[in-house]
């Protein structure tokens, strides 16, 4: 057997380097997470694999021709996956509580304070200005608005922002309450909120996603792709005549958009560029910027509450963040665990939906801020 | 330093911008709220015409024979329904609504699509 032959069968593992022996085991960690602990297995789990894909050795898949690289190039580089995942999330989601319950809208506005706090935090560390704000961008929590802005912002740092995005978008179960409890007294949580429900017409749920789009996009044009494409699935959804493209929008082809993003998200985690210190700097910012946009939400609930003479519980503010429905169920657990009979789904559903405009909105203005584009 | 002070121009023009266009949704919404016309009250639905039981004669059936005749009916149609055909399912196999295992094993007998059987 020739010296030759013998390289070229060990080739493959010569070429492992600690890199991307760490990034593998890193791939087996976000593998394991979404199998056996259940954290956002949707995305999770195809980054892990995209992940690992990109640290084997001398991977073909990101060569020129690469599965990987041309998924990276037609859907994430041009930023056509995230702006196709929104119009999915605006045909499942229901603005019904925010439009019954219009007051609560600005609670989710309070809710990206955590955006800029931590854009300053990621100057004040040495970052440049447009990679700080895409490091605060995490603090919108939602995934798609993260990858769309840092991929036109700092597309350098887009692997450790979008795993930070969604492990905390994850997390919202256990990062929430502690928060809501170190910021409000019981009394504050036992506080009652009654609800009736007022029937919204069909033509106003038909208006509100096209009057958004328009108010929205006219002030701040950089916001028109996210706005737009959230505001398009669901006009597709409340005006009931094309149920199949709704329905496409909202599972086949946000499943297929899902996998073709994670496994191209995942093959920017090569080890060489993943595995520096500026890293574990946005791991920490992102969640600093989870738990910033909690509190503001928290202190604007108390400033209403206190405007409207106690009739609003604060913690509702807490769900004026984009991760829709699951924050809001948070706020109900936690009013519930103070006052068994206490019922704040609805009004905070409305803040939840507050905060899903919210963060494509606070996107296209950091975008426009920054002198995008 | 330079770079802190345009992050919190950044800051105070961004949260700005968010409060300012969040509020205008708001007013837009609550005008919205204003301009729509009351919802009508939903017409009272028509009562169908109720059945009445009558006793008759000894060779009529009793109320008690027709209540006992009618819930049969429906527990035998609710049983074909569960053995059916899948498109006719409403719920999925395995849920304690569903026929029992051993009756979703007899392939042949799903192979023919519900009807229902009248006369």
């Amino acid at each position: 057997m020739s010296a030759e032959l013998l390289t070229r069968l060990a080739h493959g593992p010569l070429g492992l380097s600690w890199q991307a022996l760490v990034m593998l085991a890193v791939a087996g960690l976000l593998i394991y997470l979404a199998v056996a602990r259940d954290y956002e297995p949707l995305l999770l789990l195809p980054i892990g694999a995209g992940c690992m894909l990109a640290n084997l050795p001398h991977s073909p898949m990101l060569a020129e021709d690469g599965m990987l690289r041309v998924l990276y190039d037609s859907g994430v580089a041009n930023e056509l996956f995230p702006l196709l995942i929104f119009i999915g999330i605006g045909a499942l989601t229901d603005f019904g509580p925010l439009l019954e319950n219009p007051r609560v809208v600005l609670l989710g506005a309070a809710g990206q304070f955590g955006i800029f706090a931590t854009l300053l935090l990621a100057l004040a560390l040495g970052f440049t200005p447009n990679e700080a704000a895409s490091i605060g961008i995490i603090g919108a929590i939602d995934g798609p608005t993260s990858i769309y802005v840092s991929g036109i912002l700092a597309p350098q740092l887009l692997g450790p922002i979008t795993v930070a995005a969604y492990s905390y978008m994850a997390l919202v179960p256990v990062i929430m309450p502690p928060i809501i409890l170190a910021l409000t007294s019981a009394r504050e949580r036992r506080i009652r909120m009654p609800y009736s429900q007022r029937p919204i017409s069909r033509r106003i749920r038909v208006l509100f996603p096209i009057a958004t789009t328009v108010i929205v996009g006219t002030l701040v044009p950089f916001a028109i792709p996210l706005v737009g494409t959230l505001m398009l699935g669901n006009l597709m959804r409340e005006s009931g005549v094309v149920e199949r493209l709704t329905k496409t929008s909202a599972s086949e082809l946000a499943n297929v958009v899902t996998l073709f993003l994670g496994l191209a998200v995942g093959s920017t985690m090569v080890g060489e560029q993943f595995l520096r210190l500026s890293t574990l700097a946005i791991l920490v910012l992102g969640i600093l910027a989870f738990g910033i946009d909690t509190a503001a939400g928290l202190l604007f609930g108390k400033l209403l509450s206190l405007l409207s003479r106690g009739t609003i519980n604060p913690i509702i503010g807490a769900a004026g963040i984009s991760a829709f429905p699951m924050a809001a169920r948070v706020v109900q657990r936690v009013a519930h665990e103070a006052d068994f009979e206490n019922f704040l789904l609805f009004h905070a559903m409305g803040a939840n939906a507050a905060g899903q405009i919210a963060s494509v909105v606070a996107g296209g203005v950091l975008l426009a801020l920054m002198g995008a584009g | 330093m330079d770079n802190l002070i345009a992050g919190l121009q950044v800051t105070a023009l961004g949260m700005g911008l968010v409060f300012g266009l969040l509020a205008a949704l708001w007013g837009l919404l609550a005008l919205a709220g204003r301009l729509e016309p009351p919802p009508t009250p939903p017409a009272a639905p028509r009562v169908p015409p109720a059945l009445r039981v009558t006793g008759g004669g000894a060779d009529e059936l009793t109320p008690e024979t027709l209540a006992a005749i009618t819930a049969a009916v429906l527990i035998h149609i609710a049983s074909r329904r569960r053995q059916a055909a899948p498109e006719m399912r409403s719920s999925w196999p395995g849920s304690l609504l569903f026929a029992s295992r051993w009756v979703a094993a007899g392939r042949t007998r799903q192979t023919r699509p519900y009807r229902r059987e009248r006369g």
